[in-house]
């Protein structure tokens, strides 16, 4: 039965999706509510299903045979880790629903169809125990947010999707190599093919060393343009600046963590010794990004855009985290994954209510809301804390876990042999250090970070929050209604989405030529929040207050997954820093001390792993 | 080498085309011999030129046909390419499957070959090659 | 031993179709008319039952039973999968025919301004051009000698040059005719001469004894050059790099229906043509072999530039046709990587065989797909009362909210053809990627994931046409055609695409099957049976004492 969940999880998302571009018009909000909730009480039935007592193992696994040539299987199936992030994605899609009710006028049914296509693509990854059907999902998710952006974004929506498409697909067509040539290598060594998740993980422990790095370059290609890594952020902001509220939550939610996810999922178990080897230089380029991506926050005016760069630094620190490869770290990353969805999610929706509200997302037009939105800027004030890592909220944890691993990844094996002598310390012991070729450096450096993200998070709070009141110039609320309707002939963009009329002041520039077409739902909306809009932030806030005071549940939850990564890689790496040969057969793997380890290989061959004649 | 290209037996067996060749050159010769004999001989501009059928063989080279010229080379050429194919049936026929029912099955193959003849005949027929007007 | 004769029922139930279609489209009765299609359709079906050799009394033979000596042992099962691909994509080809040819001639007779006259009416020549042209596509898949596959090519392309030309009575479809035959003349003289190399280098027409000979004296420099000069040939029929420059401007100078027609035939000709080649010259009957380094190199570098011209050049175009040319070249340098890869292990996932011939199916629907929608469309009537084609990305604009069917099914086929999961495309790809990395071929894999990753860029202007645009107002004369076969052909497609990518696996199973050595023996020097030319043997003499 508990099986049928995750497949019902995928499936109630699409099956609600054609009902709501094929059924009437007028239920599609009601309908689309409904199957995001149904979804979220499957994850709560989940959530009390598990047992958190093997979470390293996974269950609800469940398998239907789908091209067996190929080697392909529906199979489905979560550790703790996938469950949480499947728990973020079930708690973000009722929200993003309840988002865009004033936000979305037109083509609406078209709008939440997408989403809910989205949201049952989400879940798939998360809930892939099969490559190909992660690949799919993973894949698939770039449609329905290409036509979110494009349809429903602002000014620049066009190109912003395209490039967010062009980006993230020509980095998965790379994994993909990188993933197939992972599946050849088990479908050598087992002589069929299978891209069974876990067969393929014991399978490419028996990779070579110079094998690992490419593989780990091609993972890398798709995965760090998902995150975004450093170098390859930059259709992020664009992006998220151009996409509608739900569309960034979603993106920053959960979209991003696809990203992160595969990089946990994949990277590192495929390429366990690779990416040991080259941790210092992800660790080096999260960090240029922690510290890049702050500075750049520094000088934005649209407040949208500073968030988005936000989350490159912050995901930054995620993967510092995981590059730790000890347990302090990935649990911190992982931590962090969720983290930023609550917190950054929560941004994200707060601007995007300013935005319904006043069609601008610039600095200097907004000043001072406190005074007019006190509840807005309580919230807005409260998950800015958050996600600067104030102590006692959600952030904190996990960026204080990410820079502990970091600090504490310092190599009993000294500096040399990891190839990082000039960064590493040398393999002075730092307190409590585990393997691993970072060290108080790297921890120091990105720790500069989090005083960047202070700064820029404070400054941007300082001044839309507190200080004199400042408003759009004829947008105070009362003289709204004189306005509206008043120019209908702007610009060329805007015909192409009615309902958006004046997107072209979220950008700093053309404010005054296009503000006619007021939203016409604006004025349903009160000065400060609804109650709907509050009930959309209150979970999150409940959330980021709990994880924040109290993690251990969660830290406890992934432990079992993250010890099993951490032994897994340290295993992976020991012989071959000790100067061994791995030997050439599948490695025995490794006791976890009560939790059942990896299947063993050939534990109970699923149906269409063999592909013989 | 002894590439079934070049693999000859000897030139004796090219004896009958050499036959051939001569009674050729030596009709096409006679013929003409015999006729700067027997022929009578009237000179006229008509009679002087190399197409006695009309056709000025100088001048220029694009003047219209009539289209049915075409059509009349290309009806010509299937039956006649068709016919071809009839003489090896019909000199193997005999030894195809002597004495079988197999050679009820022969017969009906060139039939169903030769019904494709009809075929294109009806086409050309109700495409209107074989008017005039 | 069985008669050859035997193996060649679904070629000659197309022919029958072929010669009742001729005399029917000439009838003075509309009624009678209208019937070319349908019996065009019916024969391709009967061709389609009669190939799978499931109807008793017509077992189809193969070629090992043809005769178990000489006849077509290379990829022996390839035959059946081959034509019931051709006819069953042939069929939904045919749905999209309707209407492509005597539209105005029909329409004149209809209102009485014009009595039927056979001499205008070209329909019957039509549908009997389209299925010679796959009766050629079936003979190609049986051949077993030079001179046959020689042949069988072109009795493929030469009806498809006249298709081209009368397809619409446009300047361009004329000018896209003449070039087509020009170049296509030019491609058949290149392997032409290449097939005589061959034959000079091995001393046999034969596909089974030129392998024979080139396994037993290695690839010489004579059968290196014929096999190279075919394998240029031919390129032209896959429209592959160098041999592409037709493609745009043909493409679009046709109906899209006949686009559609050019895109999958005569590329599954050439296809089989370069399988059979390559099974010549190096791939035994042994699992894992791959060609000679020569030969190897040469796809290779074909197939890197092919996908990389194709798509790059297709960024820069504005027609959907061009753009659909464009993807085509691309798509045959991705199918070449299958080639590349040679018959790997034998299963689906290793076989690059298996993976072209599967892929071949996979392009042949979603392509379908892509010009069918555009076959649905037409533009204003011009002078001549012939509407004009839709061709621009502007005409596609907002097609999602004007005819939601065809919007979608140009999206879903147009993803498909990007290699987008989990659409159709993206099963095609997976197996070149598999079976290419099997092969070692991993530089290879990367040139394609790299060129997938371009094709997004053209691919998405597209889907962003039909999806994203609104509809324009004042230019909205785009309409949908009232042939009523052709939305239906285009459907069939979409479905096709998703149906398949559910429900693959039986294909992939067949493939797998179609792509198989194991249906004959090569065992030297058996006693030849009579009817083979004793000098069969001999031949690898010379061909032994040129390899070294």
């Amino acid at each position: 039965m508990n099986e049928l969940y995750l497949f019902l999880l995928m499936v109630i998302p699409l099956a609600a999706a054609g009902v709501v571009a094929l059924g009437p018009a007028g239920r599609e909000k009601s309908v689309s509510m409904a199957a995001m909730l149904l979804c979220g009480v499957i994850t709560l039935l989940l959530l009390l299903a598990f047992d958190w007592t093997r979470a390293a193992t996974m269950q609800f696994e469940a398998s239907v045979a789908w091209l067996p040539r190929l080697g392909l299987s529906l199979s489905v199936g979560v550790d703790s880790v996938a469950l949480l992030l499947i728990a973020l994605t079930a708690l973000l899609g009722p929200i993003c629903v309840a988002c865009s009710y004033t936000a979305i006028t037109e083509r609406v049914r078209t709008y939440y169809a997408w989403l809910l296509v989205l949201q049952s693509a989400m879940f798939g990854v998360f809930a892939a125990r099969d490559l190909v059907l992660f690949y799919i999902a993973f894949e698939f998710t770039l449609v329905p947010m290409y036509v979110l952006i494009a349809l429903y974004g602002s000014t620049n929506r066009k190109k912003a999707a395209t490039k967010f498409f062009l980006y993230t697909f020509t980095g998965s067509m790379i994994a993909l190599a990188g993933l197939v040539y992972v599946a050849w290598h088990a479908a050598e060594m087992r002589k069929g093919w299978s891209f069974d998740i876990a067969t393929l993980e014991l399978a490419a422990r028996t990779l070579p060393a110079s094998a690992q790095g490419w593989v780990l370059a091609a993972l890398l290609a798709g995965f760090a343009v998902k995150v975004p890594l450093f170098p390859l952020h930059t259709w992020l902001p664009l992006a998220h600046t151009e996409a509608p509220t739900a569309g960034s939550v979603i993106l920053a939610g959960v979209l991003l963590k696809l990203g992160t996810y595969g990089i946990y999922r994949f990277a590192i178990p495929f390429a366990p010794a690779a990416f040991a080897e080259y941790a210092p230089a992800i660790s080096a380029v999260c960090i240029v990004g922690i510290l890049y991506g702050g500075l750049i926050c520094w000088v934005q005016t649209d407040v949208k855009k500073l968030v988005a760069y936000s989350s490159v630094a912050h995901l930054g620190f995620c993967i510092l985290g995981m590059a730790a490869l000890n347990t302090a770290g990935l649990s911190g990353s992982i931590m962090y994954m969720i983290n930023h969805g609550l917190s950054t999610g929560a941004l994200f929706l707060l601007i995007g209510m300013i935005y319904e509200r006043y069609h601008t997302r610039n600095m200097k037009e907004l000043g001072g809301l406190a005074a007019k939105m006190p509840v807005w800027a309580t919230f807005m004030v409260f998950f800015a804390m958050a996600s600067v890592g104030l102590p006692g909220l959600n952030g904190f944890v996990s960026e204080f876990l990410c820079l502990i691993g970091a600090f504490q990844a310092d190599g009993r094996w000294g500096a040399g042999s990891m190839g990082s002598g000039l960064w590493g310390s040398g393999g002075a012991a730092v307190p409590g250090a585990t393997w691993g070729s970072l060290g108080p450096w790297y921890a120091g450096v990105a720790g500069v970070g989090m005083i960047v993200a202070a700064m820029y998070l404070l400054y941007m709070v300082g001044r839309v929050v507190f200080g004199p009141l400042v408003e759009p110039a004829g947008h105070g609320h009362e003289a709204h209604g004189s306005e509206s309707h008043a120019a209908p002939g702007h610009g060329s963009e805007s015909h192409a989405a009615p309902g958006h009329g004046s997107e072209s002041r979220a950008t700093t520039g053309h404010g005054s030529e296009s503000r006619a077409t007021t939203e016409r739902v604006h004025g349903v909306l009160p000065a400060d929040l609804n109650l709907r809009e509050i009930l959309t932030l209150a979970p999150l806030a409940v959330l980021c207050l709990g994880l924040g005071v109290y993690p251990t549940p969660v830290l406890e939850a992934i432990n079992g997954p993250v010890q099993k990564t951490a032994y897994m890689v340290e295993d992976a790496v020991k012989p071959r820093l000790a100067g061994e040969r791995a030997p050439a057969g599948v490695r025995p793997v490794f006791d976890l001390g009560g939790h059942e380890a990896t299947n063993p290989d050939g534990t109970k061959p699923k149906e269409g792993e063999v592909i013989g004649q | 080498m002894d590439s079934p290209i070049l693999a000859t037996t000897d030139l004796s067996s090219y004896l009958p085309i050499v036959l051939v060749v001569l009674m050729a050159v030596g009709f096409a010769m006679a013929n003409i011999v015999l006729t700067m004999l027997l022929g009578p001989r009237r000179a006229g501009r008509t009679k002087g030129m190399t197409y006695e059928a009309g056709m000025n063989p100088v001048g220029t080279a694009r003047k219209r046909f009539n289209v049915r010229f075409y059509l009349i080379a290309m009806v010509f050429l299937v039956f006649d390419v068709e016919i071809i194919f009839l003489y090896p049936w019909a000199s193997t026929f005999a030894n195809l499957a002597p004495g079988s029912d197999q050679s009820l099955v022969w017969l009906v193959r060139i039939l169903f070959f030769l019904f494709t003849t009809v075929v294109a005949y009806l086409y050309g027929f109700r495409k209107g090659v074989f008017k005039f007007d | 031993m069985m008669e050859r004769v035997t193996y060649l029922y679904p070629e000659i139930a197309l022919f029958i179709t072929t010669c009742i279609v001729m005399i029917v489209g000439l009838s003075r009765e509309l009624k009678h008319r209208k019937l070319c299609a349908p019996i065009s359709g019916l024969g391709l079906l009967a061709a389609g039952v009669l190939a799978t050799g499931l109807v008793p009394g017509f077992h189809v033979a193969t070629g090992a039973e043809v005769d178990p000596t000489a006849g077509q042992i290379l990829l022996p099962n390839l035959v059946p999968y081959a034509k019931v691909l051709v006819a069953g994509v042939g069929i939904l080809l045919l749905l999209l025919q309707a209407g492509t040819v005597d539209r105005v001639e029909e329409a004149r007779i209809a209102s009485g301004r014009a009595a039927f006259n056979p001499l205008r009416s070209n329909r019957a020549e039509y549908y009997a051009f389209f299925l010679f042209s796959l009766t050629g596509l079936m003979l190609c898949a049986s051949a077993d000698d030079l001179i046959w596959l020689f042949l069988a090519l072109e009795l493929t392309s030469l009806p498809t040059y006249i298709m081209v030309t009368m397809s619409t009575s446009r300047h361009s479809s004329q000018e896209a005719g003449v070039k087509y035959f020009f170049l296509g003349a030019l491609g058949a003289a290149v392997f032409l001469y290449g097939f005589t190399l061959l034959y000079g280098a091995t001393g046999s027409t034969n596909l089974n004894q030129i392998h024979h000979a080139i396994a037993a004296g290695g690839l010489s420099g004579l059968s290196l050059a014929g096999m190279l000069l075919a394998l240029l040939g031919v390129c032209f029929k896959i429209a592959a790099v160098p041999m592409h420059f037709y493609t745009a401007d043909v493409y679009q100078g046709a109906a899209s229906s006949v686009s559609a027609f050019l895109a999958f035939v005569p590329k599954t000709a050439g296809f089989i043509a370069i399988l059979l080649l390559a099974s010549c010259a190096g791939w035994t009957h042994g699992a894992g072999d791959s060609l000679p380094d020569a030969l190897r190199t040469v796809l290779w570098v074909i197939a890197a530039l092919t996908m990389t011209v194709g798509n790059v050049l297709a960024i820069w175009q504005n027609s959907v046709k061009r753009i659909l040319a464009y993807s085509s070249i691309a798509h045959s340098g991705y199918m070449l990587v299958g080639v590349v890869a040679g018959p790997g292990g034998g299963t689906f996932a290793t076989s690059g065989i298996a993976a072209v011939l599967f892929y071949l199916l996979c392009y042949g629907v979603m392509n379908i797909g892509t010009f069918g929608v555009l076959a649905c469309l037409e533009g204003r009537a011009g002078a001549d009362g012939e509407p004009a084609e839709i061709e621009s990305l502007d005409d596609l604009r907002g097609l999602c909210q004007r005819h939601p069917v065809l919007g979608w099914t140009m999206v879903i086929c147009t993803l498909s053809l990007l290699g987008l999961p989990p659409l159709l495309g993206f099963f095609g790809k997976v197996p070149l990627f598999t079976s290419a990395i099997s092969a070692g071929e991993i530089p290879l894999v990367v040139v394609l994931g790299l060129n997938s990753a371009i094709a997004a860029f053209y691919y998405l202007r597209i889907v962003g046409s039909c999806l994203l645009e609104k509809p324009e107002t004042t230019t909205g004369i785009v309409r949908v055609t009232p042939f009523g076969s052709r939305p239906a052909g285009a459907l069939a497609s979409a479905a096709g695409v998703i149906v398949l990518a559910i429900f693959g696996n039986g294909f992939m199973a067949a493939s797998e099957k179609a792509a198989a050595y194991d249906g004959g023996h090569v065992e030297k020097k058996e006693p030849r049976a009579a009817g083979v030319p004793e000098t069969a043997p001999q031949a690898l003499g010379p061909a032994k004492a040129e390899g070294h």
